[in-house]
């Protein structure tokens, strides 16, 4: 095992290329237990792409990714999930034709013991977990707002309640680390304000390692307690964000040169 | 909140799992019962040949609902696997009538025996009848096995991979089942060859034939029925939902946990068995099973069935096998335009109304019938 201080997540100079393109170079990252962090930087940054080496949906060419002392490069996406990494999606994949409540409940079936069998005769075991799941769910839902709306179809929420809806799946399948791919997009400056204290309230609640892109600098340096900058598939920083702030090299990446700067530091 | 674990103390009472199971078969046998009884001696030779053939329909098109309406992906594999199912029971059938009563007319009971039933002084059940039973079980496995190898890697490809398999599936079985050797029927002759080498002579390109007569209105609305209480339980549970995730967002499906291939190939595999089962029934009603009439043309009779009931809609399926086994009957006064009419019919439905008549919803879930019972999960969202 590993010990109690070791990283959760230990990524190790991961790697991939794209045909001649190199989307992601020698990133690596450490996420201690409970930390909240954020990975940062200019469109086409390769952020993304680590999320996608991370949870499985590509292998990375080089590098090594580990999960409490197990390493996941070489696991199918759902293996991850089981081993305790969730995620959401970038451009929002909910189940659209379910309902709100069933998208949540899917993400619960990976933790069911029953058998499909089972299922099928009703069996005590499956009603119990069934129960399980409905209550699970349902406290998931109500943490997110969303219990009122359980009975519609995930794709009439609106915009926010999706993106909601997408963190309380991904909080459905017990993961130890949960990847949020830009939670706050398309949310008005109110919704923003009230993610950040869920985003910050489901750490403290359920002991979540928190690793979270996002383009909204307000939310992020407000929220992460480090943070890791991308620019062309690479690191080019790394700290906590009072720091990356003042970063001349990630003033550069988002704004160019400083003979081209006009508009101030982001913030 | 921390991790649900289940608590004992709110979880349902075990004794029930004997009657919530004992419950659909008993309904299973009281509508097939009331069909063979008296909806049979009623209706007539020819509403009751229709009632038939709407059953097996019925298991057609809900068994295709679970792979192309529950995981979205697209088979037109049914005929192949009807026919699989059909000449293996049929096998077991004809030959075993003559290895276990020496002639090719087992013993039946009351519940399958041939024309009116009253006037006969028939046991309910003979020991022909359990074979019947055990060949369709058997005929459902050998196709079931087949889905297992035409799917496992078939389904672990995304598209439309599966549709080009089962196609090329449903060709293979053809041609292999058309080439086999002639029809034993020489009691002597049946009894000196083994069983492996009996299963090559399936009646080649005339067709498997003088298959015993087993399959009355009873015993397919006793299969259909118990084809609709496993698709709804199976949509109705952890493992449907999971199933239906597939068809919703497979890259999502994955990242939540769903081992995708895993699935789409159970449904699969579940789905065949149920195709076979359908293909036995006929092969035992029609006495005759022919691979050449069960080529893709079949296939889509019974896709259509599931595109027109709404993919992923168990009752919508049932609606629609009813609907179109029906309407070519009805038509029938148009002479020569029926077919042309029918296809219309079908023109008209898809720009009207492209999702099926029920989309993913049952029945009960939609306009009057819709009901919001709290956590039931059934979707309330308006109509689209």
């Amino acid at each position: 095992m590993t010990p109690p201080d070791a990283p959760l997540l230990e990524v190790a100079s991961i790697s991939i290329s794209f045909g001649g393109l190199r989307a992601v170079r020698e990133f690596s990252l450490a996420l201690g237990r409970g930390s909240l962090s954020g990975l940062i930087g200019p469109n086409g940054a390769g952020k993304t792409t680590v999320f996608n080496l991370l949870t499985g949906v590509y292998q990375p060419d080089a590098g090594t990714i580990r999960l409490a002392g197990r390493s996941l490069p070489g696991l199918r996406p759902h293996e991850i999930a089981h081993a305790g990494l969730a995620r959401t999606f970038q451009n929002i994949r909910l189940f659209p034709d379910l309902s709100v409540l069933d998208n949540v409940r899917i993400a619960c079936h990976l933790r069911a013991r029953h058998t499909l069998a089972g299922a099928l005769l009703r069996s005590p075991l499956h009603l119990l977990e069934e129960r399980g799941m409905l209550r699970r769910a349902r406290e998931l839902l109500g943490i997110f707002g969303l219990d009122d709306r359980r009975d519609e179809y995930a794709r009439n929420l609106p915009y926010g309640d999706q993106r909601r809806l997408e963190i309380a799946r991904a909080m459905a399948t017990e993961p130890k680390v949960i990847l949020l791919d830009e939670p706050a997009a398309g949310m008005n400056p109110q919704e923003t304000r009230e993610l950040a204290g869920l985003v910050r309230r489901i750490r403290t609640d359920f002991s979540l390692t928190v690793l979270l892109i996002e383009h909204d600098m307000g939310f992020v340096m407000d929220l992460c307690e480090s943070i890791t900058v991308l620019d062309y598939g690479q690191v080019i920083a790394h700290g906590p964000p009072a720091a990356i702030q003042r970063d001349p090299k990630v003033i550069e990446a988002y704004l160019g040169a400083p003979a081209a700067v006009e508009g101030g530091v982001p913030a | 909140m921390t991790r649900v674990a289940p608590q004992l103390d709110d979880g349902p009472a075990a004794w029930r799992f004997v009657p919530r199971n004992l419950a659909p078969l008993g309904a299973a046998l009281g509508l097939a019962l009331l069909m063979h009884f008296v909806f049979q001696p009623a209706a007539g030779s020819f509403a009751s040949k229709l009632a038939l053939d709407i059953a097996v329909n019925i298991i057609l098109a809900v068994s295709l609902t679970m792979v192309n309406g529950f995981t979205g992906q697209f088979s037109m594999g049914t005929a192949g696997f009807m026919a699989v199912g059909g000449y293996a029971a049929a096998a077991v059938t004809y030959y075993g009538s003559f290895r276990l009563y020496g002639s090719p007319n087992p013993p039946a009971g009351i519940l399958s025996a041939f024309g009116d039933p009253t006037g006969l002084p028939l046991p309910w059940l003979q020991s022909g009848d359990l074979m019947f039973v055990a060949a369709c079980l058997f005929g459902g496995l050998v196709a079931a096995g087949a889905g297992y190898i035409v799917g496992l890697p078939s389904l672990r490809l995304r598209g439309d991979y599966l549709a080009i398999v089962t196609l090329g599936f449903g060709e293979i079985v053809r041609v292999v089942l058309q080439t086999s050797e002639r029809r034993l029927s020489n009691a002597e002759q049946i009894a000196g060859t083994p069983w492996p080498k009996l299963l090559t002579h399936l009646g080649g390109s005339l067709g498997f034939t003088s298959i015993p007569y087993f399959t009355t209105l009873f015993w397919v609305w006793l299969a259909a029925v118990l084809t609709l209480v496993v698709a709804y339980r199976m949509k109705r549970s952890s493992y449907g939902r999971a199933f239906l995730s597939i068809r919703e967002d497979e890259v999502a499906a994955e990242a939540m946990g769903v081992c995708t291939t895993k699935f789409k190939v159970r449904a699969f595999v579940i789905s065949s068995f149920f195709a076979g089962v359908a293909g036995a029934l006929i092969a035992h009603q029609v006495q005759s099973i022919n691979a050449g009439e069960l080529g893709f043309q079949r296939s889509f009779d019974v896709i259509i069935m599931v595109v027109l009931g709404g993919m992923g809609s168990i009752s919508g399926a049932v609606l629609a096998a009813g609907v179109l086994t029906v309407l070519p009957e009805l038509l029938r006064f148009m002479a020569d335009y029926r077919m042309v009419v029918y296809a219309l019919a079908l023109i008209v439905m898809m720009i009207v109304r492209p999702q099926g008549l029920f989309g993913v919803r049952e029945v009960w879930e939609v306009g009057p019938f819709r009901r919001r019972a709290a956590g039931s999960g059934a979707p309330g969202g308006g109509a689209t």
